[in-house]
């Protein structure tokens, strides 16, 4: 639907050149377009979950502006830096133009036809098969994947190669927060939405840097606070960030005792009588699972550092036992722990005991990328159901997500290693039954045995194991932790596809590229963090011979013999794929809307039924899978009689401690103006000069012990690696005495050599944000 | 977080800041270009092309966020770009701004989300990005004398004084009325290129 632009409306009034409306001889007389001569569209913004709506102008072919949306309930016509500056994004001079295929003798690639590409690719898979079966083929996507390349992809592998081994970097980065709802919930993604910014009372940061990482959502938190003073923003934190610059209450906790601080949390509600026993009664059930350190591990020593499979064990528990296990997190045990005061940690119980404010727990990575992530998720949901501040307007647990469609694909198609579409899995025969049936497959196609997570799936292709690989959209040779041990010299008798649109780390270890389509190049749907699903039309064509990802994939697969997969016509492919896809989500509360209703508008968060959306799950009056009249119903959880399960989950320490040889943590993280492995946005002219290198920030304390000056580069050490950076000291992030940080953005200088592939216990993400360093000056002292 | 704290306070921190910034002022004068004012029609209109090539230069396209032009000052930008702006000896005049009809507060408050700092002119790849160019046309007027429309829309930039006012008004749409506090009481924003049509002709 595009819009007609202003030109195009006059000249089929036959209006042009009459100079009564337009002022005579403008846009005519100059070379460049101005405002009223770019046709506007619509699209969502290709960085973070946000969702922020965009308008895309375009002219002569090219992206040359965007503006905010004031349309879109997300962000209002507000973006953030990185979203005012998206059209440069696609125009850098090195954008990946033709396949190219790595030379015979390895020294560098040469271009070949895509018909050679996509053959070769669908002839090295085939011989995987044929010689080592389905386990050894892979394919590694993304959160950034549109639901068409996830589909696509996770119907080729699953109901055309029959592997489960197809995993996105998502598994980096929100796994723990998929698994913290479905034990819970048995059901994926939050209840609550954005509309609690507006609604809420109290805002409750876990480890969460708002300010540079969903600057839009924290602009409108801020907003909030601005109408309603009485509105708090309290931020948990391991180091000072610009969100702790506006925060009301500043707590700053120990790395990875956030576990302590919110069973402790939990131990002040239920002693001073705060927690609501009638609504426990009513909607929640107790559970308990494994809890031995040493049976669980940290997936990265031992046997555990080359497969992780460690499984859960549920056992039936009750609000006795919780109140039991509870005693041991006093406050002062809970402070020893965490190094947080008493008060600190009263005033947060007192906070989420109040019954008259709503209270908001919003997180990201710092509780997803947790070797107790999945833990601390549960913890965190814990608190709103034992307090029953849930599925209600401006009281919720909510987790953010870090990609544009980490729900959308990701989740909600269900691109992991043990996901069928619509919260299914394949260990349960009735889920494979039913994809297997909408796809037309005989019974048994899919196996039930979970493929490869993300980590173990580089583990395997390192060792040898799985032999074809493909990844699209995501950078996981800069990405992957303790990235040492990934290393690759093409010519391994392995075979490696990545298709991007630009040269990466990760490209330049391919045996063949695939130049991509990005963003508006391409028709394309993404799934944000509030569960709204957003489509865009193709706006411009893609460079030299770039085609869409899920193009990629149906060409391969026909190339199989597995084009039924793909029946429909070869142009017009985009709207038949996506409701085949939704008959998945309709008539079990994951409804997405119709395609033919968000080409009209800008998204709709689901379920959709009856083409209205939803803005609270579970709740009675806003989701029409409630029919009770009051209260909450969570229905999708049929194993715990359709209750909330709260679990028992203790404090464990991390994987990696300081000691006297790496004395510090090391923590890490994103910039506001670069997003991720800054492949996008270092092409950015303004986004790189703003912040051209990664560098390490060190507290000023550790500095003057160190020898070390602001700006000066020293020596980041850790067991795996190292990587030499200039020194920060008191700049945007603060970190206390005993800890660094480095972004990870700068392919220049990988922080992933120093960090540890220590993995969450359920969800299998890693832990990007403890590790142990040390510090070495470069140059001698003056 | 106003800034709009004690008048001591602020004054202080901006002869800090002035302290600070007066070894970098040749440095954050280079974004803006200083050449010979050229000269160009736009509309039958003589246009300053040096004035608005100063805007441009600072924006990816018509339309982005200006990155900022000086080095970092402290951290709260509303203190010297409050809703009146303010002269910086040594630096020149801030200008006011433009968002929001409280100045420093709103959803604006956190400046950093869309302005960013430039540490280096280095790129870390050329680019062939084309932006929409600065767009030089007045807004239309129902007869010559009537007051002329908005040409740009209003968002973002309500406080109109910021623009086209003071110190940092451009001479080409420098208000010859400021006292006059009431902008939108006679210029109107141009939202729509639709016309009047009664329902049912």
């Amino acid at each position: 639907m595009a819009t007609v632009d202003r030109r195009e409306f006059l000249k089929s009034l036959g209006l042009v050149g009459a100079g009564t409306v337009l002022t005579s001889g403008d846009a005519e007389a100059s070379a460049t377009a101005t405002a009223d001569n770019l046709t506007w569209d619509k699209a969502p913004c290709r960085y973070c979950g946000t969702g922020c709506g965009v308008e895309v102008g375009v002219a002569d072919g090219k992206v040359q502006a965007v503006r905010g949306d004031e349309k879109s309930p997300v962000n209002r016509g507000l973006l953030c830096v990185k979203g005012y500056h998206l059209p440069g994004m696609l125009y850098g001079t090195d954008r990946l133009l033709y396949p190219l295929k790595r030379k015979a003798d390895g020294s560098g690639f040469e271009r070949i036809s895509w018909d050679e590409a996509l053959d070769l690719v669908a002839s090295k898979y085939q011989e995987a098969l044929d010689e080592h079966g389905p386990e050894a083929v892979g394919i590694y996507g993304s959160g950034q994947w549109t639901v068409f390349d996830g589909y696509a992809a996770l119907k080729w592998i699953k109901g055309g190669m029959r592997s489960n081994n197809i995993d996105p970097n998502a598994r980096l980065c929100m796994a723990s927060a998929v698994m913290g709802f479905v034990t819970q919930f048995q059901s994926d993604e939050p209840m609550g939405c954005y509309d609690d910014f507006e609604a809420g009372d109290d805002f409750i940061l876990w480890g969460n840097n708002m300010a540079e990482m969903h600057p839009v959502l924290f602009s409108r938190m801020l907003e909030a606070k601005r109408q309603r003073p009485t509105v708090r923003i309290i931020d948990l934190a391991v180091r000072r960030t610009p969100t702790s610059e506006y925060a009301d209450l500043y707590v700053e906790f120990k790395p990875g005792t956030d576990l302590a601080l919110a069973n402790g949390i939990l131990h002040l509600l239920v002693k001073n009588n705060k927690v609501r026993r009638s609504f426990i009664e009513e909607n929640v059930v107790f559970r308990r699972g494994i809890e031995d350190v040493e049976t669980i591990g940290y997936g990265c020593f031992g046997d555990q550092s080359e497969r992780y499979t460690f499984k859960d064990a549920a056992k039936e528990s009750s609000f006795e036992e919780f109140a039991k296990f509870l005693e041991a997190y006093t406050p002062a045990k809970v402070s020893e722990i965490t190094g947080v005061p008493e008060s600190q940690i009263k005033a947060l119980a007192e906070i989420y005991g109040d019954s008259g404010r709503g209270t908001v727990s919003l997180w990201c990575m710092g509780v997803n990328q947790h070797t107790r992530g999945t833990w601390m998720n549960n913890l965190l949901n814990n608190l709103h159901l034992v307090t029953g501040k849930i599925s209600r307007p401006g009281a919720n647990p909510f987790s953010l997500t870090g990609q544009p469609s980490a729900c959308g694909t990701a989740r909600e198609v269900g691109t992991l290693s043990n996901r069928l579409p619509a919260d299914m899995v394949v260990m349960k025969e009735e889920h494979r039954a039913k994809t297997e049936k909408i796809w037309g497959l005989p019974e048994g196609t899919i196996p039930p045995k979970p493929g490869y997570h993300a980590v173990d799936m580089f583990r395997a292709f390192t060792r040898g194991d799985l032999k074809a690989l493909w990844v699209q959209v995501t950078n996981p040779w800069v990405t992957m932790p303790n990235l040492q041990r990934f290393q690759r010299k093409p010519g391994d008798g392995r075979f490696l596809v990545v298709s991007d649109i630009y040269p990466t780390p990760t490209t330049d270890v391919a045996d063949l590229i695939l130049p991509s389509a990005a963003w508006v190049e391409r028709e394309g749907v993404f799934g944000n963090t509030e569960r709204r699903t957003q489509q865009w039309n193709k706006m411009v064509e893609p460079p030299g011979e770039a085609r869409e990802d899920a193009w990629q994939i149906m060409e391969v697969a026909k190339r199989m013999g597995m084009g039924k997969l793909f029946p429909w016509p070869e142009n017009d492919w985009h709207e038949a794929m996506y409701e085949e896809y939704r008959s998945f989500t309709v008539g079990v509360g994951k409804d997405v809307a119709s395609y033919a209703q968000l080409k009209q508008v800008p998204g709709l968060r689901w379920p959709v039924v009856d083409g209205r959306e939803t803005r609270y799950r579970y709740a009675a009056g806003e989701d029409p899978y409630v029919t009770k009249p009051s209260g909450v119903h969570f229905y999708k959880a049929k194993g715990y009689g359709e209750k909330a399960a709260v679990w028992l989950r203790p404090y464990h320490p991390p994987a990696e401690v300081p000691d006297d040889e790496y004395p510090l943590w090391l923590t890490t993280g994103r910039v506001l103006e670069h997003w991720h492995t800054g492949s996008m946005t270092r092409r950015v002219k303004q986004l790189h000069q703003a912040v051209p290198e990664a560098y390490v920030e060190i507290n000023r304390a550790d500095a003057t012990k160190l020898g070390v000056q602001r700006g000066e580069r020293v020596r980041v050490v850790s067991r795996r690696g190292s990587v030499e950076l200039p020194v920060r000291i008191d700049d945007r992030g603060r970190p206390p005495q005993g800890m660094v940080f480095v972004p990870f953005f700068d392919e220049n200088r990988l922080v992933n050599v120093l960090t540890l592939d220590a993995l969450d216990n359920i969800s299998k993400e890693p832990d990007y944000k403890k590790c142990a360093v040390r510090v070495e000056r470069l140059e001698a002292s003056p | 977080m106003s800034g709009r704290t004690l008048g001591i306070l602020r004054l202080a921190s901006i002869a800090l800041a002035v302290f600070a910034a007066t070894s970098q002022i040749s440095c954050s004068d280079s974004t803006d270009t200083q050449e010979s004012p050229q000269e160009f029609e736009v509309d039958g209109q003589t246009v300053v092309k040096a004035s608005a090539e100063a805007r441009a230069a600072r924006r990816a396209f018509d339309g982005a966020p200006p990155v900022i032009p000086h080095t970092p000052q402290g951290s709260d930008c509303t203190r010297c770009h409050d809703h009146d702006g303010m002269e910086i000896p040594g630096m020149g005049f801030a200008p006011p701004l433009p968002h929001g009809q409280t100045a420093g507060m709103s959803e604006f408050a956190n400046c950093r989300q869309c302005h960013v700092f430039r540490s280096t002119d280095e790129v870390f790849q050329d680019s062939e990005f084309v932006g929409l160019a600065q767009d030089f046309r007045q807004g239309d007027r129902h007869f010559d004398g009537a007051p002329p429309v908005m040409p740009h829309s209003a968002f973002m930039r309500e406080n109109c004084q910021a623009c086209h006012t003071g110190p940092s008004a451009r001479e080409q749409i420098r208000c010859s009325h400021p006292e006059r506090i009431n902008c939108t009481q006679c210029h109107v924003e141009d939202t729509s290129d639709s016309t009047f049509v009664r329902p049912g002709t």
